[in-house]
Formats: structure tokens, C-alpha cells, sequence
């Protein structure tokens, strides 16, 4: 009974995901790509500074830079990175 | 309306400004006027951001970097050392991000990051805009009176405020624009709660302060700012195109005070012909400061027979400035 259960739910799940991949995965995929554009946004309006573009009240975005610490290398990167046509693909 | 009833008539104005060119005696102006509010049983701050702090000077006293120190019963005066509050500030910071990710020393690119950042004059300007908005938010005074610097910085000070108004207004924007992006990944991937935006937090922190130091220097109700100018033929015209500047960034300007005017009643005396004709190219000057700023003229300062420094002289100044009351 209880093995019965466990795979119902089981099945239940799988069936979840798959109606989650077909259905919103794009749309997630999609909401977490604007996410980190803007982020990288952010990070250049508040750490500019680093690519050597001045921002206004360094006083107030050194406030920030704890919380951006971890994502600087990669916003360096692709700040900094050529462009080519794989950009439009992905 | 003449200086000494300004204060009995708007008793609601609680941050008072003296601008001017540099040398005309603003710091004088500001220390006579803490003075004088003081005697009258009012707890004055008196206050300057200026690296090149006058304030140490005229009250004869060490203050920089010294935090606020009594001058007197109920007038107290503060001299903030930007370059110790940078410091200090870094450290904080450095601190934060190794408590936070656990480092034992701080990555090479961050450190850079900070110096670099530290070193800009943009940095001081800041540091200083921010140790402005502690003291005029943190209360426990009657009165402050801000020691300004001279008169192209101090209109930058000022114009400051709305440019920072607007950048955090337009970052902490962006800001919730992405905290929606989150909760709709949540919400298609049935999580419960998005994480808590700590950045978000710190950016309404920011744009808390810095609205409120924009308020309260641009009230009308609360902040007075006069302008100090002698009888000299460029300052006037300094003086008139300072203020319509002034006027365009929302600084609550109440009036001018003339400074440095030779006593009349000298020109009855035998005195040399040399000063018998400053007297009547003041006199002129006079006239045309009357005409140009009318109603406005809150009064006229004789030029003293010594400096103003110490209590004893301040003392002197404030009698001419208010009256012998």
C-alpha cells in the first residue's frame, strides 16, 4: 500500500515536471535571462567604477559591493566579452 | 526685514546657511549667529564639511576631527573629517564582505576596487553629503548652522542632492523591476518565497536619506540661507548671478547681508583722503546693492577695528549683526 502510494507520486511528480518543461520551462528560462541582464544592468549603474566608468556617489554604491561581490567576475566577463552571432541564438 | 526679527518671526526654521564668495565672511556670519541664538537659550550646532575648516580658527580651539565639542553653554561646533570617515567606512565595508563569504583576506580585484574608489574626489563629495545627512537627520539641536563652503562648491553641494535623488530613485526603479522577475520564476517553478532582497533593502536605505537631506535643505519652513557680500563692485555681480543659480536649484534664499561697510560717521572725522574716498565708492556700491536686492537686504555689518577670533570678538559681531539687545 504504502509502495503504491510512494510510486503515485512518483508519477505524479514526473508528470509535473514534464508538463513544467513543455509548457513554462521556456518562459522561466526566459524570466531568468531578463533577470541577469538587468542585474548586469544594475551592477554597472552602481559599480561602474570597475570598467572605468564614473558613478555618481561612490559613498553610497561601496554600500552595495558586499552583496555584488560573487557576481562581479562573471559581469566583468560579459561586459567586457566581443559579441558574435552566438549572442542572438542564446 | 531685518536679521534680529527674523528669527522671532519664523521660529519653525531650524538649518540656516550663510553662501558667499570665499573670504566675506560666512564663517564669521556663522559663528556670531550660533552665538547669539545660543545666548538666547537656544542649543545650537554649528557645523563644516570643508577639508579647509575655519571653524577651529575663529573659535581658537582644536574641533576637526573632534566630534562635537562645547563651545560654550548650548553652542556646540563639529568639524568633519572626511578623509577619517572614508577610512573608517572602507573598513566597515571590507569587514561586511569577509564576514559574509568568509574570506581571510579580501580578493585582490575588490581591494583594487576600493582604493581606486576611495582615492576619487567623488568619493570625498559623497562621504561628506552623507556625514551632512547625520547631522542634520540625527536631531538634539534647536538650530544648525551650516558653515558653507565657498560659493561654486557650495552650489554644487547643493545641486548634488537632486542629482542623487535622482539616481537612486532610478536604480532602486530597476531594482524592484527585477525583485518581479524573481516571483514570477517562483511562481512558475511553485517555489513559495523569493529570497529577501538585501540590496533592495540597502538601496531604500540610501534613497531614505538622501530624500530626506534633499527635504529638508530645499523647505523653505525650515532651512534659511543668506548670502554674505561686501560693497565691492565684482561680488555684487558675483553675488546677483550666485543667487538666481541658487534660486533654480530650490535653495530657500531669505536674504543678503552686507559685510565690511565702513562706519559713515568716520567721514566726519579728519581722516585721510584715501579712506574718505573707499567711503564714498562704498557708499555708491550701497546704493545699488539696495536697489538690486531691495527688500531682501537683511542688514549691514561694519567692518570691524580687529579680526574676529574668539568668543570675545564673536561676541562683538553679533551685537552688530543684532542689534545691542
Amino acid at each position: 500500500m504504502q509502495e503504491k502510494k510512494e510510486k503515485k507520486e512518483k508519477l505524479g511528480d514526473i508528470a509535473k515536471e514534464f508538463i513544467y518543461g513543455m509548457a513554462a520551462h521556456d518562459m522561466t528560462r526566459y524570466a531568468l535571462k531578463t533577470r541577469s541582464s538587468m542585474e548586469h544592468l544594475f551592477i554597472l549603474i552602481t559599480m561602474g567604477d570597475l570598467l572605468g566608468v564614473p558613478i555618481l556617489p561612490p559613498y553610497y554604491s561601496l554600500r552595495l559591493l558586499p552583496y555584488v561581490v560573487p557576481q562581479i567576475s562573471t559581469w566583468k566577463r560579459r561586459m567586457l566579452r566581443e559579441k558574435d552571432l552566438t549572442d542572438a541564438l542564446f | 526685514m531685518a536679521l534680529v526679527d527674523f528669527f522671532t518671526e519664523c521660529p519653525d526654521i531650524r538649518y540656516i546657511m550663510y553662501g558667499g564668495k570665499g573670504g566675506l565672511g560666512k564663517t564669521t556670519f556663522s559663528a556670531a549667529t550660533a552665538y547669539y541664538l545660543a545666548k538666547k537659550g537656544f542649543k545650537v550646532l554649528i557645523f563644516s564639511v570643508d577639508p579647509q575648516a575655519s571653524l577651529s580658527d575663529i573659535f581658537a580651539r582644536k574641533i576637526f576631527g573632534q566630534g562635537e565639542v562645547e563651545i560654550m553653554p548650548n553652542l556646540y561646533a563639529c568639524e568633519v573629517d572626511a578623509d577619517k570617515r572614508i577610512k573608517a567606512y572602507g573598513d566597515e565595508i571590507r569587514k561586511k564582505i569577509m564576514d559574509m563569504y568568509g574570506f581571510e583576506t579580501m580578493p585582490e580585484e575588490i581591494e583594487n576596487y576600493m582604493k581606486a574608489a576611495s582615492a576619487e574626489p567623488a568619493m570625498e563629495e559623497s562621504a561628506i553629503f552623507d556625514a551632512v545627512v547625520d547631522i542634520v537627520t540625527k536631531g538634539g539641536y534647536d538650530y544648525y548652522i551650516y558653515d558653507l563652503v565657498p560659493l561654486g562648491h557650495a552650489l554644487y553641494y547643493l545641486s548634488m542632492t537632486s542629482v542623487y535623488d535622482a539616481w537612486i530613485n532610478k536604480i532602486s526603479a530597476l531594482r524592484y523591476e527585477m525583485g518581479k522577475y524573481d516571483k514570477v520564476v517562483a511562481t512558475v517553478q511553485s517555489k513559495k518565497e523569493t529570497a529577501e532582497d538585501k540590496i533592495l533593502e540597502e538601496l531604500l536605505y540610501i534613497k531614505e536619506r538622501i530624500n530626506a537631506s534633499s527635504r529638508i535643505l530645499t523647505d523653505p519652513k525650515l532651512t534659511a540661507f543668506f548670502f554674505v557680500l561686501t560693497p565691492e563692485e565684482m561680488i555684487i555681480l558675483d553675488t546677483a548671478k550666485a543667487a538666481e543659480l541658487f534660486a533654480k536649484f530650490n535653495v530657500p534664499i531669505r536674504g543678503f547681508i552686507v559685510n565690511r561697510v565702513i562706519p559713515k560717521k568716520l567721514a566726519s572725522e579728519n581722516i585721510p583722503q584715501y579712506l574718505r574716498n573707499r567711503i564714498q565708492m562704498q557708499e555708491g556700491l550701497l546704493a545699488r546693492i539696495d536697489s538690486q536686492f531691495g527688500s531682501k537686504v537683511m542688514g549691514c555689518v561694519p567692518e570691524l577695528d580687529r579680526d574676529v577670533r574668539g568668543l570675545e570678538m564673536i561676541e562683538k559681531m553679533a551685537k552688530e549683526m543684532f542689534g545691542k539687545r
